[in-house]
């Protein structure tokens, strides 16, 4: 699309963009460039004169300075360092052009003048002096650096550094072995202190029986039980030590049982509607003389356990969505389209591109299937077992958007997070290798938990209200798997993250019995990479928890939502209103999903819906309770690409002053300004019970306020902050250069035929 | 109100035992009534005792009928309506399908004027308040409120009795050195007489936003009082020594127009022009290629493929691409160069009109507002002869003059305040409010194809005007996202016009979409929110009265939301 363009002479001709005088010029360097280091973390190589470019379209904005290679990041530090853009986030650990090495996907060596170019891996060779060094990332960033004026050898034996430690041989040389260990030592004296269990950390792990006892109580499934045959991991080598099973299967039976599932993974207990029904998922049998035996028994048990002896569902997840491969695939295409491909090349058939890769089609597929399993579980009131081979990729997409979609608690933010470390880090999904941290196989990447995000964005997309967190936490949070600091992401299952940081405490003098979550804390205690004021970016301002919108210390006051306005649809509207009132039935406009619209709606009788087709009709003509079952419409329509993901770093997608973040602004300068005035309501009420009146009488302090933009004095103007652009909080500036195709014959060649070709139509303009 | 319709219907007024499916909000299942044809609307009443729905659809919006194969249950009919509605009907006995297809074909096909409902729609209003809803916009005000007319733009009257052209309002302003002979001779090179006249002037930088139709230079035609004319244009803007011309359409149909002894200004005969043209297609290409989005938002159960190629074949994203460029285009000469421009196309009444009403809505906050953005369309599309009968096909007429002109700067409107939501004082309600009445003929507002055919029909007496209607509901239609101050900084819109940036237009093209609750959007939310607030400032006040701690009258909930106002109703004869 959008092939047609302007002759030349285009706009860029007689608009340039703003001229900027001032032509750097190179200037040695005076003073001395000190990385920023972390705890345990050393220099391994570093080169002068390097240039970073910033913008794909001209050389005069590149920063000039020095790039460094570190056992934890590529970082690159300029010499005369611009004013901090405001638009990036502090991030505690890593500077605004650093980039963990984990976080590298590939290492590309280039010499212009020789027309070579070289990926590098781990001990390799190199046999030209490479000019250019092009860093691709797998937070889609693609950064290059230009090596001019910089001595050749030293920028080769950096490049060949930055390759050779973005491939760790072993899993214990990731850098957050070495860091967390200094950090522990180092923080001790602090943490004596204020010591507070798991660190303060409020987000269940499920790594004890009473995390998973609060779960089952909180859900109401007393036919089910915590058991702890897995202790020590003695029967499954992916399974958690603690998992919930029917009240009605002894110990004996489930260690007998075991023998005859992958992996020895007995069915794991997930969740349990307040109907009773339970979501369980399971691997397949492996043993064909016990399978049927065993799967009966299993099946009989979870049939027991549920207060109607309702027919338990299953779905063979293996059977009905794509791949891990196909995710893959599809990941690559997507990210091709959005960063790799020349603009000129992708803004041509841009949403054809976007199909090609299937990548919202296998969104959909997963929200649709996990939709059919909420019928179910809600409508149907049967319990439903969701099986997969290993039960450890894409059951831990469904199971957690169906859990999502019932259960209002997994949308706050310790919610989702326990849903996270429930579904994935327990349940044994493999993020070492799913992630391919260590870059030993391709074959095993697969990016299950970004497309699990991007599921999570289209729900949040249609229903904004509904989560307590935002989209830049999501985004975050997929960043975080590429900085290895934290253990959520580094490994393929509990027990290999226990016998891990068993390892690690015993060498790095950790004395026994200390917690795992204190010494090698997971992603979740978020002081790590922000400070409390950048955390705020998290809250999403619309958001209708229960109470959550308004509740500060003490008194509870949740928005009273009053009017829930039915507008007409307009040509109802106005005409309408003309109409002796008369409106063709506003008040039953029903909402449609696909679910619904697959039939086609016709005069035929209605008895062809199907029971959820009429479960998801009937929904949709309710409206939704954001503290309810949520159910997301599934047209194609309804698919978007999540742009802040993709497209952050891609200048060419960027709205200076627009995009929805102008939106995100506003709420959250009103929720502010709504909770100053409560907060001043409070204190002229005099003091309620429990609670001490604050002194100011401007509200709550800055640093307890929730949004992360407040409310401005009435004199300031309450206009959006000049840094506020569509890619907020990230910046496209430096992030993203990619390699353009102006000049090549080829490309002008297509141009102007596409010129002749869209004039097709001619003859008719000419009257 | 004309029963004489009715009356040539004679057995006609009713059918019974009709099912009625209204597929575009997503119904599934048919619900059975009585179908009544009036004068004016299809009205279908449904037989259930509870509810007793009622269906109408305005003739004038209807589209096409469509009678697919008879099937056993009876015979159907298929409305496809100009708001992109689409009603199924099914009627038990094929000779009363016959029928009710022959009249409504008929009734939604009007030969004449005086057959539409605004000539004989009556609201409950007196004379005085009719002819007061028709001075509910000004021009004039407008024109002052940019500072014109000035030292550089005087009103001319050389156009009253629409003597020189008469598709252009009567009163124009132009450069203050075009005398009444330069503009004549300007008129007389231009196509249909449409010279160039001032569409806005931005106060800032002084540059202004011109328009004509194309010049009649053919392959080597010359005009000296056109070349004056371009020339005054250049010289009434101090800042400059140059003007931008802006031939909207592609290089090659202007190329080809010359033959027909038309085409476009050449550079070496005009002194200090900059010749540009942008690429919108023509009216017949966007005729074609709605038609393919209408039917990618029909799609039953599409595929994302279906869905995604079908968008992308529509071609329609990139037309609303190329009007939005000329827009950003003109906006940037005028305000970031401080360059006038000079825009045309081949009549100078549909390109034109789109690229310059774009210029101003990116230029000046004003044409945010939901008063702003009726003056403009009052300014660039009513009073500069856009041809509204022919486009809207109000008349049984040629279906080749008919075109989505209007369609697509509502749509350019729509995609600006997706980009940025804290800039526009209306929602998408009021757009697609305006889009319905572009077609329903419901006001006199959008009769006739310009202002003399307007004040022949003596419009202003027999109708209505739509502007206070929507402005009485403009609770309904506002932005609670958008503050006025914001406006000053964010003086002009600088859009991001790569694909990426362009979305399918669901609530226009997509009606499932429209029937989903709408609170679920920010702006609804924070309807709610801003009601909140008050309420607590207003309780804070009541607190700060008494001293603290002492018993404070509470006043919570005395507040009520906004208000939906109704006109009275009025009842239309069946």
């Amino acid at each position: 699309m959008f092939s047609v363009k302007p002759l030349k002479p285009t706009f860029k001709c007689y608009l340039p963009p703003v001229q900027t005088d001032v032509k750097r010029s190179i200037e040695p360097p005076i003073k001395k460039l000190e990385p920023k280091l972390l705890q345990g973390e050393i220099v391994v190589n570093e080169v002068n004169f390097v240039r970073k470019c910033i913008s794909a379209e001209s050389s005069q904005d590149d920063l000039w300075g020095k790039l460094i290679c570190t056992n934890f990041k590529v970082s690159f530090i300029p010499q005369d360092a611009p004013p901090k853009q405001k638009s990036r986030l502090s991030h505690l650990l890593l500077g605004e052009h650093d980039v963990p090495l984990t976080c590298l996907e590939q290492v590309v060596t280039v010499n212009d003048t020789k027309g070579k170019k070289k990926v590098l891996g781990s001990n390799q060779k190199l046999k030209f002096n490479p000019t250019e060094l092009i860093l691709y990332c797998k937070d889609l960033r693609i950064i290059r650096f230009c090596f001019d004026e910089a001595g050749p050898e030293s920028a080769k034996k950096v490049c060949l550094a930055i390759a050779h430690y973005s491939h760790p041989a072993d899993l214990q040389l990731l850098f957050g072995f070495e860091y967390q260990g200094r950090r522990y030592h180092e923080s001790k004296g602090e943490r004596i202190n204020g010591s507070t269990p798991r660190g303060g950390l409020q987000t269940p792990i499920f790594d004890r029986p009473s995390d998973w006892d609060r779960e089952i109580k909180r859900t109401g499934a007393s036919e089910w039980r915590v058991c702890s045959i897995n202790e020590g991991y003695a029967i499954s080598q992916s399974l958690p030590e603690y998992i919930v099973v029917p009240v009605s299967l002894a110990d004996q039976d489930l260690k007998q049982h075991s023998l005859s599932f992958t992996d020895q993974r007995i069915p794991l207990w997930c969740w349990n509607h307040q109907n009773g029904s339970a979501l369980v998922r399971m691997a397949n049998l492996s043993d064909p003389l016990q399978q049927r035996k065993t799967d009966q028994r299993f099946l009989a048990a979870i049939t027991k356990s549920h207060p109607q002896r309702s027919e338990v569902f299953r779905s063979d997840l293996d059977k009905c969505l794509p791949n891990i491969q196909d995710i893959q695939n599809a990941f690559v295409k997507v990210r091709q389209s959005c960063v790799i491909d020349p603009f000129e090349e992708s803004e041509e058939r841009w949403l054809s591109s976007i199909e090609n890769s299937r990548w919202l089609e296998y969104v959909r597929a997963f929200l649709k299937h996990s939709a059919e399993i909420v019928y179910h579980l809600d409508g149907k009131n049967s319990s439903v077992v969701l099986q997969e081979e290993e039960d450890r990729d894409l059951s831990c997409v469904v199971s957690s958007l169906v859990q999502l979609m019932l259960d209002p608690h997994y949308r706050s933010l310790i919610g989702f997070q326990s849903l996270v470390q429930k579904e994935w880090v327990m349940a044994g999904h493999r993020f070492l290798d799913r992630c391919n941290h260590l870059k030993k196989n391709d074959k095993e990447e697969s990016p299950l938990f970004m497309l699990f995000l991007d599921c999570v964005w289209q729900i949040m997309n249609q229903y904004p209200a509904a989560f307590e967190f935002t989209e830049a936490y999501l985004t975050l949070l997929s960043d975080s798997m590429w900085i290895p600091l934290f253990s959520t992401f580094l490994f393929n299952s509990p027990k290999q993250r226990a016998q891990h940081l068993m390892d690690f405490a015993k060498n790095k003098a950790i004395p026994q019995g200390e917690d795992q979550v204190v010494y090698f804390p997971p992603v979740w205690n978020w002081s790590q990479q922000f400070s409390t004021k950048d955390q705020t970016l998290f809250n999403n301002p619309m958001y209708v928890g229960k109470g959550a919108a308004c509740v500060q210390n003490g008194e509870v006051k949740t928005f009273r939502r009053t009017k829930q306005k039915t507008y007409s649809s307009t040509l109802r509207g106005t005409s309408a209103s003309v109409r002796n009132g008369m409106r063709g039935g506003e008040e039953t406009l029903p909402r449609r999903g696909s679910l619904v619209s697959e039939l086609r709606p016709d005069f035929s009788p209605v008895k062809d819906e199907s029971p959820s087709e009429r479960f998801f009709r009937d929904w949709f003509s309710r409206p939704a309770d954001q503290q309810g079952l949520l159910i997301p419409l599934l047209m194609p329509s309804h698919m978007a690409l999540w742009k802040l993901y993709f497209l952050r770093w891609v200048p060419e997608a960027c709205i200076p002053r627009g995009g929805p973040i102008t939106a995100y602004h506003k709420l959250s300068q009103l929720v502010d300004e709504i909770e100053i005035l409560q907060s001043q309501l409070r204190q002229y009420k005099g003091p309620s019970p429990g609670s001490t009146p604050l002194p100011s009488p401007s509200g709550p302090p800055s640093d307890q306020r929730r949004m992360y933009f407040k409310a401005g004095s009435p004199n300031d103007p309450p206009t959006p902050p000049d840094f506020l652009t569509s890619s907020f909080p990230f910046t496209p500036v430096g992030n993203l250069c990619r390699r353009g195709i102006h000049g090549t014959p080829i490309s002008k060649f297509l141009n102007e035929a596409r010129i002749w070709l869209s004039t097709e139509t001619l003859a008719n303009d000419t009257v | 109100m004309s029963w004489c319709v009715l009356n040539h219907l004679s057995s006609l007024t009713c059918v019974e035992n009709v099912r009625l499916l209204d597929r575009s909000s997503g119904q599934r299942k048919a619900s059975t009534g009585t179908l009544y044809l009036s004068a004016t609307h299809t009205i279908f009443v449904e037989n259930n005792p509870e509810t007793r729905k009622e269906t109408w659809v305005l003739h004038s919006m209807v589209n096409s009928v469509e009678r697919p194969p008879t099937i056993p249950a009876g015979s159907q009919l298929i409305l496809h309506c100009k708001d992109f509605r689409v009603y199924q009907i099914l009627i038990p006995q094929e000779r009363d399908c016959l029928d009710v297809h022959t009249s409504l074909v008929r009734l939604s096909r009007p030969g004449k004027y005086s057959e539409l409902y605004c000539l004989s729609f009556n609201p409950n209003v007196n004379k005085e308040d009719r002819e007061e809803s028709w001075n509910f916009i000004d021009l004039m005000t407008d024109y002052k409120r940019m500072g014109v007319p000035n030292n550089l733009w005087v009103a001319t009257a050389a156009n009253s009795e629409y003597r020189v052209c008469d598709t252009y309002p009567s009163e124009l302003f132009v450069p203050k050195s075009a005398t009444p002979a330069i503009i004549v001779g300007s008129s007389r090179f231009r196509s249909r007489g449409r010279f160039p006249a001032l569409s806005y002037f931005h106060q800032d930088t002084l540059a202004a936003v011109c328009r004509c139709s194309q010049p009649l230079s053919g392959f080597s035609g010359r005009c000296q009082e056109d070349e004056m004319m371009l020339q005054a244009v250049m010289k009434s803007n101090p800042g400059s020594d140059f003007i931008y011309v802006v031939d909207t359409r592609p290089k090659l149909n202007a190329m080809a127009n010359r033959a027909a002894g038309k085409g476009y200004e050449n550079e070496d005969h005009y002194t200090n022009i900059k010749l540009q043209f942008i690429g919108i297609e023509n009216i017949h290409v966007m005729r074609s290629s709605q038609q393919k989005i209408i039917d990618v938002g029909e799609m039953r159960s599409p595929s994302m493929t279906d869905f995604l190629w079908g968008l992308e074949n529509s071609g329609w994203l990139k037309h609303i691409k190329a009007i939005l460029d000329a827009g950003v285009f003109i906006a940037r000469a005028v305000a970031d160069e401080g360059v006038s421009v000079l825009v045309h196309c081949s009549d100078g009444w549909d390109r034109t009109a789109q690229a310059c009403s774009v210029a101003s809505i990116l230029l000046n906050p004003f044409y945010r507002t939901i008063k702003g953005l009726m003056v403009l369309i009052e300014r660039d599309w009513v009073s500069f002869g856009h041809k509204f009968s022919h486009r809207y096909a109000h008349l049984d007429g040629d279906p080749k003059e008919v075109s989505p002109v209007i369609d697509q700067f509502l749509e350019c409107v729509w995609q600006l305040s997706e980009q940025f939501p804290c800039a526009f004082e209306f929602n998408e309600r009021f757009l697609v409010a305006i889009h319905t009445h572009v077609y329903s003929c419901h006001f006199g507002t959008f009769l006739g194809n310009c202002q003399k055919e307007r004040r022949d029909m003596r419009l202003r007496e027999r109708s209505h005007s739509v502007w206070p209607q929507l402005w009485k509901d403009r609770a309904e239609y506002t932005n609670p996202l958008y503050k006025a101050e914001l406006s000053q900084t964010q003086g002009v819109l600088r859009p991001n016009t790569t694909p990426y940036c362009f979305k399918m237009w669901k609530g226009l093209y997509n009606h499932m979409e429209k029937s989903t609750p709408p609170r679920q959007s920010p702006a609804d939310f924070l309807s709610a929110v801003r009601e909140e607030s008050q309420q607590l400032e207003e309780e804070l006040t009541n607190h700060q009265e008494v001293p603290p701690g002492g018993t404070a009258h509470h006043h919570l909930g005395s507040r009520q939301g906004i208000q939906h106002t109704k006109t009275p109703p009025v009842m239309t004869p069946l």
